[in-house]
């Protein structure tokens, strides 16, 4: 086991080497240089040179990766372009409503989502199946802008049911008051999609050889579907929403845009717009690292949960 | 022997599935079959003969939404027909009064469930024990049914067990409650012959302790001489012959039932020809043709001379280390021209990786394979495709060998166009004729894709693959254990027709003892990567000289003893 | 002479037809209605798509032929009631002379009165921007039906390209990894690890940063950030297949790894690719959506679903919302027809699947 931690560890390096890489070939060579945009009104010979001095952009491309990396390893990423104030402030700040928003819709969907595709798998084939199935996939088609534009409108102008937009100071607050409206939307574009994934994890199951042995044993359908299969679905259930924690952290980049949430995704929606480089990095490195490091956890509880894993 | 009061009736079973294209089809055509109390019924057929419909009906297992059962149809046990149960009273009736095992233990058993929780499961439904009792009961049933180191394997999971031991927990699960009937499923297919003797005694012996009856379905009529009682014959859901063990065996009055018993290889005389259904079904009966002898002769001209062939794998161990398995040590034989030689042994002796590794489908670790006086596996991969065409290999698996979509007529042209056989396609589509016609299928099979044929049918179809070549020596990798019994016996006599013909050199790769004996000229036997004994073939069987060998024949089913106990 | 007694599995009395994989499967497609209607709506779908590429419909969506807001000629209510009245074009057709000099001091009094002289010779073409139109019109007069078509067409085309350019990518990639193995699937394991590392959006927005807005861009983009997917579903298939009897008997008879490849192995994963290939259609045209909503679609003078509904927010707050229902009927109805035939599709060509 320690063992395969420390192999897990050590292929996360060139892993994370190739995430800076990309960040570095993505921003700095196709960038274009930034020393216009922030030099602003005050554009002279010499205030430009000033500006690509302490970007370190008189220096060769080798040296500026060499100064990227330290950055990521000193997780100190400088100032944002547009706001100046430090990239890890704007970050740390960020954090915690994005992580408040997807977090709540994560476990909402997870107590909707699990039963009902396991009812569903239930029935499968019969008409309430088919009626469900045909029902997520159209609720899916319809585009996450159209649910958000006019549950914003409806819901928040019109009806005055929730507010419009904004965002508080206390997590309770939030929680009560800003956060439902965006879950909702949010919701009604990712209950779709899970339902029919998960409840294809229990069809998968009902077809193994090991239910024909439960049944043969006498004991009843809905023992059958709670104990034995929904126990063996699980695993795969728990290994997908592992994988999805990393994306919490992004947070729902349209969600927080049109709700003005102030989480990840609007940071990076603003510095996209502002081509504000080094918030755009940071995030982007910190994401990945995220998401290395969530993978490995999702493995060992996948070795948890599932007694057939052997880590080599 | 068989007392007469009957435990389980089937009068008139009629079951027919729902097919997405065409007519439903008719598995079992209204058949009428008797268990008694206290008695073994074997069910023997090949596959689509509905053995296997008709256990799974007894306790409604077929899937509903297909299956179409006639409602004249009655299964009677203990006075009810069990067709017409269901809900709880059915649940009472699986795992407390009929309870079931089945072929794949593996993945019979609920993989992230403890063996010991799976016991103690039917024992708390049925039984309506407490936990800590049930536990206690589990683990009686684990020493009973012959699990080593039972207390500790009570708190295993299935996948942590072999197949002979995953095999005995469900065996311990079916019997938990004391079930009356038990049925069997082809319990032993897919478990090695050592093995398969073991678990076939435990069944015969709680048969007899507990006084249940047992219905065993199996394909090996073979199989079943030594413990049934009674044997039901069935062929395209009907039932050919249903008669006391016996008269089976000594005295078969179906057509049907004569030819099964003797297209089996026989282990004390080996025909010219091997006996097939169709020699039965007609008129006149079986005539046998003679007998042919094997055995290499001191003047034959070898034709492949393997020494000291070695492969082994590497796996991952620990940290960052290596560890090698060795599939085969030290392997070395000659094989010559027009002759057999067949390699036995179990799973996991390495003898297919020996057959693997001479057409170079896995790299050898170490040895020579001399052809003509050249190393094949040292040479070149540009200078062995020249020798590819002359030495060919035969798959296990009919289903998986020929590509699925291709049709017919481009599988064989394949090899030819790639080795410049035959100036333009017309030539080759004749060839590709002639040689269906020598194997045995029709010309306008050319069109056709390998999903419209049987088994058998596809064998025949890789032979001819092969054959497009012209090849001088073909390796056969169990190529005859995945099809039916009668149908084994046509591909045999095919193989044989062809090494007569053409004077081709086989190298005969199989687990059944039988088979290998009846084709083999000289037999190498393999345990754990390593050659045991080798020789000619009838003087081994007859007189093994090793252990391990003696091991292996004493677990042959005997068939037929005449009534005397071989089983305890 | 050894003859075929063994009956072959449930033939069909049929005359001789031999029915390949693909045949087979559209049988079994054919006999599902609702895979069969969602196929012919995404039929049309394309049609409507192929024709706006070729300008052949949808092309005039700039002309501005209505006045701004032209509500639905189905709506009693015309544009007078909606808006604010409308502001004049400056200096465009008073009549009150705002010129006070005489025509002797008027320094092109000369021209002028030529000019009013001709004024009558030539006529002006100008047609009456109308009241109505019969799906409304947006800010700018522009037809909305008109401007949906080719906002269809745009995204329909972002959605294919984009998914066949992904899919190739994906697919020779995966091919090579899981074929050959060893180094090679190392560093491309690497490769796809680290574009996996980031998430979807965050990924198509960096590169959406750097790579500026345009349909060409979009397209190259979302090939470059989807064809993981792709990737890791082609590499599982032929590390699976590789190892299947049939491929190791071409290998015995001389195969090359190149036709092994390409002639053995990708026909039995070509109903993967289609699927793959009309799952990645629908995600891209969202994802196009998205993006171009957020200003980093396609360029400002070209027109796509995503670009109509950015502009949908300022138009309900004036009661505006014709445009918006018109795109999320088109929209939806191609993503739901499209994605029930995604499933028809699995189900027709993998039926195990669902039992």
């Amino acid at each position: 086991m320690f063992a395969y931690i420390v192999r897990r560890v050590l292929q996360m390096i060139p892993t994370l080497f190739g995430v800076m890489l990309l960040v570095f070939v993505l921003f700095n060579v196709f960038g274009g240089d930034p020393s216009l945009v922030l030099a602003g009104k005050h554009l002279t010979a010499e205030s430009l040179a000033n500006i690509r001095a302490q970007l370190g952009l008189d220096k060769s491309q080798f040296a500026q990766f060499m100064i990227f990396v330290k950055q990521v390893l000193t997780l100190d990423f400088g100032t944002s372009w547009s706001t100046q104030q430090p990239v890890s402030d704007i970050i740390g700040s960020r954090i915690g409503p994005s992580l408040l928003l997807t977090g709540s819709m994560l476990v909402v969907d997870l107590l909707i989502a699990i039963p009902l595709a396991a009812t569903v798998a239930y029935f499968r084939r019969g008409l309430t199946d088919r009626i469900v199935t045909i029902c997520c996939t159209i609720a899916m088609s319809v585009s996450a802008l159209v649910y958000i534009i006019a549950g914003q409108y409806w819901l928040a102008y019109k009806w005055g049911l929730f507010p419009v937009s904004g965002w508080g100071n206390s997590a309770f607050h939030n929680l009560w008051y800003y956060v439902p409206l965006p879950m909702l939307m949010g919701l009604m574009v990712s209950l779709g999609p899970d339902i029919r994934f998960y409840r294809s994890f229990f069809v998968e199951e009902l077809s193994n050889d090991y239910v024909r042995t439960a049944r043969a044993k006498g004991l009843s359908e809905r023992v059958v579907m709670l104990k034995h299969v929904l126990r063996n679905a699980l695993i795969p259930v728990v290994t997908t929403v592992m994988m999805s924690l990393p994306y919490l952290l992004i947070g729902a980049l349209v969600l927080e845009t049109f709700f003005s949430i102030p989480g990840m995704g609007n940071a990076v929606v603003l510095a996209v717009n502002n081509s504000d480089f080094p918030i755009i990095k940071a995030i982007t490195v910190y994401i990945a690292l995220a998401t290395m490091v969530f993978n490995l956890l999702a493995d060992l509880i996948y070795k948890l949960i599932d007694p057939r894993v052997q880590l080599k | 022997m068989s007392q007469q009061e009957t435990l389980l009736s089937i009068r008139n079973l009629n079951v027919r599935f729902k097919q997405e294209d065409a007519e439903p089809f008719h598995a079992l055509k209204g058949i009428n079959l008797d268990i008694p109390k206290n008695t073994t019924v074997a069910l023997v057929g090949e596959s689509g003969s509905g053995k296997s419909v008709t256990s799974m009906a007894i306790m409604q297992l077929l899937p509903a939404m297909q299956t179409l059962i006639d409602p004249a149809s009655q299964i009677l046990f203990e006075g009810r027909n069990l067709l017409e149960l269901e809900g709880a009273e059915l649940r009472r009736l699986r795992g407390k009064d009929i309870a079931m095992i089945f072929q794949e233990p593996m993945s019979s058993l609920n993989p992230v469930f403890t063996v010991g929780d799976q016991i103690v499961e039917t024992l708390m439904l049925h039984a309506k024990l407490s936990r800590s009792a049930a536990a206690k009961r589990a683990l009686e049933l684990l020493i009973e049914v012959g699990l080593p180191d039972p207390e500790k394997k009570i708190k295993a999971y299935p996948h942590e067990l072999s197949g002979g031991q995953q095999q005995r927990v469900m065996i311990a699960i079916a019997i938990a409650c004391e079930p009356k009937l038990l049925i069997a499923d082809e319990p032993t297919t897919a478990l090695d012959v050592t093995i398969q003797k073991q678990i076939l005694e435990l069944i015969a012996k709680l048969q007899a302790r507990r006084g249940m009856s047992v219905l065993f379905i199996t394909h090996d009529l073979g199989l079943v001489g030594e413990f049934a009682d009674k044997v039901v014959v069935m062929r395209h859901g009907e039932i050919r012959e249903s008669d006391d063990v016996k008269q089976i065996f000594e005295n078969p009055q179906d057509a049907y039932t004569k030819a099964l018993l003797a297209c089996r290889p026989q282990l004390d005389h080996r025909p010219l020809r091997l006996p097939v259904i169709d020699d039965f079904m007609k008129p006149g009966g079986y005539v046998s043709a003679g007998e042919r002898q094997r055995g290499y002769s001191g003047d034959d001209e070898i034709v492949l001379d393997v020494q000291g062939l070695a492969k082994s794998f590497d796996i991952r161990h620990g940290l960052f280390g290596k560890k090698q398995f060795h599939a085969v040590k030290n392997v070395s034989f000659k094989l010559a021209r027009g002759k057999t030689l067949g390699i036995v042994g179990e799973s996991g002796s390495g003898k297919t990786t020996v057959g693997l590794t001479l057409v170079r489908l896995h790299q050898a670790t170490g040895g020579k394979a001399l052809f003509e006086g050249k190393d094949l596996l040292a040479m070149s991969p540009k200078e062995f495709h020249a020798y590819k065409r002359r030495i060919q290999i035969i798959f296990q698996n009919p289903y998986a060998s020929l590509n699925p979509r291709f049709t017919v007529e481009q599988i064989l042209s394949e090899p030819m166009m790639l080795h410049g056989i035959g100036n333009n396609p017309a030539e080759r589509r004749k060839m590709a004729q002639d040689l269906l016609d020598r194997v045995g299928l029709p010309a306008r099979s050319l069109l056709k894709y390998p999903h419209e044929f049987s088994g058998g049918q596809r064998q025949r179809i890789a032979i001819a693959r092969c054959l497009t070549m012209k090849p001088e020596v073909l390796i056969c990798d169990e190529s005859v254990s995945a099809l039916d019994v009668s149908v084994q016996a046509q591909v045999l006599n095919l193989l044989q027709d062809l090494q007569d013909e053409f004077k081709l050199s086989y190298l005969f790769i199989s687990h059944d003892l039988a088979v290998v004996k009846h084709i083999s000229d000289q037999v190498l036997v393999m345990n754990k990567g390593e050659v045991v004994e080798q020789g000619n073939a009838d003087a081994i069987y007859r007189q093994p000289q090793e252990s391990y060998t003696k091991r292996l024949l004493d677990s042959i089913p005997q068939g037929w003893t005449g009534g005397a106990p071989v089983l305890a | 002479m050894t003859s075929t007694v063994q009956a072959a599995p449930a033939m069909n009395s049929t005359p001789e037809v031999h029915r390949g994989f693909w045949a087979l499967g559209w049988r079994r497609l054919k006999r599902d209605k609702i895979a069969m209607v969602s196929l012919m709506v995404v039929g049309a779908f394309l049609a409507i798509a192929i024709a706006g590429w070729f300008n052949i419909i949808g092309d005039g969506w700039r002309k501005e032929v209505a006045v701004p807001y032209a509500p639905p000629s189905w709506l009693a209510q015309s544009a007078d009631e909606t808006l604010p009245p409308a502001e004049e074009e400056a200096g465009a057709r008073s009549d009150a002379p705002i010129v006070t000099m005489t025509e002797a001091e008027d320094p092109i009094g000369k021209e002028l009165a030529i000019a009013r002289q001709n004024m009558g010779k030539y006529a002006s073409v100008e047609t009456p921007l109308r009241e109505s139109l019969p799906f409304g019109g947006d800010l700018r007069g522009r037809d909305v039906i008109v401007k949906t078509i080719k906002g269809t067409s745009t995204s329909v085309f972002v959605g294919i390209f984009g998914a066949l350019f992904t899919l190739l990518l994906g697919t020779v990639l995966g091919a090579i990894s899981g074929y050959f193995g060893g180094k090679v699937d190392d560093f491309l394991n690497w490769f796809y690890s680290v574009f996996t590392s980031v998430p979807d959006m965050l990924l198509l927005l960096s590169f959406a940063a750097v790579a500026g807005r345009g349909i060409k861009t979009i397209i190259i983009v979302m090939a470059l950030t989807s064809w993981t997917g792709t990737y890791r579903l082609v590499r599982a298939e032929y590390l699976k297949l590789k190892n299947r009897e049939f491929v190791q008997a071409a290998s015995a008879i001389g195969a090359s790894d190149t036709r092994r490849i390409f002639v053995h192995i990708l026909p039995n994963i070509s109903h993967l690719l289609l699927v793959q290939f009309s799952l990645l259609t629908v995600a891209l045209i969202k994802y196009e959506a998205i993006l171009s909503f957020l200003g980093f679609g396609v360029g400002v003078t070209q027109v796509s679903l995503g670009s109509m509904l950015a502009e949908a927010p300022a138009e309900l707050v004036q009661g505006v919302w014709w445009q918006m229902v018109a795109v999320t009927i088109a929209m939806s109805l191609l993503v739901t027809a499209f994605s029930l035939l995604v499933d028809g599709l699995r189900d027709a060509f993998d039926p195990k699947a669902n039992k």
